[in-house]
């Protein structure tokens, strides 16, 4: 018995997903965060409140069932960040899921020139296949700045990636330099954050980020040039720091 | 909307509610089956939140729906009897604009504050419903900005003059959002019950099981202020809270996977499976307010308690 369904507080959850201890601790780079359902609220006097969650997690693409998870979540009082017991199982064994990686991994090495795109979704929701990966890869880079930045009472989806290029790497690890819009819960504001995000299959996510202060005005958001201006000097401030 | 009015002469009108900040005009299309009888209204409106694309879009499906089917559908057929349907295809027109024009994320309408510098009031912050209160923003620079004061919007004042003046005649009052598929009851203000909230809760969850039998899609029912989140100055809550029975707050595809940026090949399906669940309520209020298709007569009555004392005599 649920006592709420798909909370929008726990939109973190992917990144949670793909820490879990079970030997697999890689990145899940092509699944997404589905269903939530709140088993019990426990308010723990004194102290601050336990939430008792269960979730599924499917495939982006194929929309399948990739996993469920059991999760206590604790936040205490005066402290942002909660303590966590996850437990999942998986639809998939541990080979599939190299495989599935694997395959991912290639199809972005696969490119011979590196990837550097605008506003991926478009205004009409396309995804250009080209694209569609890099994406996908955005999605769980956020799920971490999702992580860190939800509360008890702020949550996060990602809107849309605004720019996204991609490094071309001396070694294996695929390395992109992200600009993505998260949408906060429940203030309804945008939060532009600069992202940097590099993997290499059975490696968990590198990703460094830094957001704007919020209250930052839709006005400049599309206004080009002013944006990609500064964008740009933190992009190469990030890759020199690395 | 001119050319479905022109083209449906006899079932649709067009009728001016006001205009907005920017001076657009605002119009509502009437859908109405010509009789005699008096008949009570359904109210529908799309595209507050100027992001949510879906929602217009979907407004426009339903009038098309409506149009097309109401000589051949028993079920629409059969509402129209008793119900007529006011359907605002846009109700934030500046913002809708701006957001096609300058700046896709855009939310709020385009009025101006601060001397200029700060623009937008969330039109569903701006109702006379606990205004100002919970989840709302006093900030002219935020989403979810209120307004300088409650209905100082010109939009928010067209509407709800239209639906204050009719209110005795409003059934229902449906407004059409993204994402998050929800079907919303009242309140968001408070997590207080509203008085007929069981039975709220009972229609959306049978109009959720009928949308969820087109396409699979799931649909999560209850007030928003336990599924969503509180929010003070709705237009649902309002609607509710001067007299309309059934009030929802509708929130289309998708969970957040696509968020805002709803892909276009699922803008038909999202169409069609609210198509049905709107229907699905309008159904429900049509039998609880004109049951068995007729009203209830004073001979209907005599009619029944004759039979009745009948029955119990001859059982005695």
């Amino acid at each position: 018995m649920c006592l709420a369904k798909n909370n929008k507080q726990f939109p973190g959850l992917i990144y949670l997903f793909s820490q879990t201890a079970t030997g697999q601790n890689t990145e899940r780079a092509s699944i997404f965060f589905s269903r939530s359902c709140l088993l019990l609220f426990q308010p723990v006097l004194g102290t601050g409140h336990k939430y008792y969650l269960q979730f599924t997690t499917e495939d982006y693409k194929t929309r399948e069932n990739v996993g469920t998870c059991l999760a206590i979540v604790f936040y205490l009082k005066r402290k942002p960040t909660p303590t966590v017991n996850i437990k999942c199982t998986y639809t998939k064994d541990q080979k599939e899921v190299q495989e599935d990686d694997h395959r991912f991994y290639q199809k972005i090495r696969q490119h011979t020139k590196p990837i550097i795109g605008s506003y991926i979704p478009d205004s009409y929701g396309n995804i250009e296949p080209a694209f569609e990966s890099a994406w996908a890869l955005a999605v769980v880079g956020s799920s971490y700045i999702m992580w860190e930045k939800s509360t008890e009472n702020l949550g996060y989806f990602m809107a849309q990636v605004k720019h996204v290029k991609q490094w071309i790497s001396k070694d294996d690890s695929i390395d992109f330099d992200y600009a993505v819009l998260l949408h906060e819960i429940p203030t309804q504001e945008m939060i532009l954050c600069h992202m940097r995000v590099i993997w290499i299959p059975n490696h968990p996510l590198k990703v460094k980020y830094f957001c704007s202060s919020e209250n930052q005005s839709a006005e400049s958001e599309d206004v080009s040039g002013m944006e990609s201006g500064s964008a740009d000097g933190i992009l190469n401030e990030r890759a020199a720091n690395f | 909307m001119y050319q479905i009015k022109e083209s449906n002469r006899e079932l649709v009108t067009q009728h001016y509610l006001g205009t907005t900040y920017e001076k657009w005009p605002m119009y509502y299309l009437k859908i109405s089956q010509p009789t005699n009888k008096a008949k009570k209204i359904i109210w529908m409106d799309c595209g507050i939140h100027a992001i949510e694309w879906i929602s217009p879009a979907f407004c426009h499906w339903f009038v098309k729906e409506i149009l097309q089917n109401y000589r051949t559908d028993p079920k629409i057929s059969s509402l129209l009897q008793n119900l007529d349907l006011y359907i605002l295809p846009v109700f934030n027109i500046d913002g809708y604009i701006y957001s096609w024009t300058t700046a896709r994320l855009w939310r709020k309408s385009r009025s101006s504050h601060m001397n200029g510098t700060c623009f937008g009031t969330d039109l569903n912050r701006n109702f006379n419903s606990s205004w100002g209160g919970v989840g709302t923003s006093h900030n002219c620079s935020s989403s979810t900005f209120c307004g300088p004061e409650a209905e100082s919007e010109p939009e928010t004042k067209a509407v709800a003059r239209l639906i204050e003046s009719r209110k005795s005649d409003i059934l229902c009052f449906l407004t059409i959002h993204s994402f998050g598929q929800l079907l919303l009851s009242p309140y968001g203000y408070t997590k207080e019950p509203a008085s007929n909230h069981q039975e709220l809760v009972d229609v959306a969850q049978k109009a959720a099981t009928v949308l969820k039998g087109k396409h699979g899609t799931n649909f999560t029912v209850g007030p928003a202020s336990s599924v969503l989140y509180q929010n003070s100055g709705s237009s649902r809550d309002w609607a509710h809270m001067i007299g309309i029975p059934f009030s929802y707050t509708l929130e289309l595809r998708d969970r957040g996977a696509h968020a805002f940026f709803l892909p276009a090949d699922q803008i038909q399906p999202t169409c069609e499976e609210t198509t049905m669940a709107v229907i699905t309520i309008i159904e429900y209020v049509n039998q609880k307010y004109f049951p068995n298709g007729a009203k209830l007569t004073s001979g209907n009555l005599c009619l029944n308690l004759l039979l009745s004392v009948l029955f119990v005599g001859a059982l005695s």
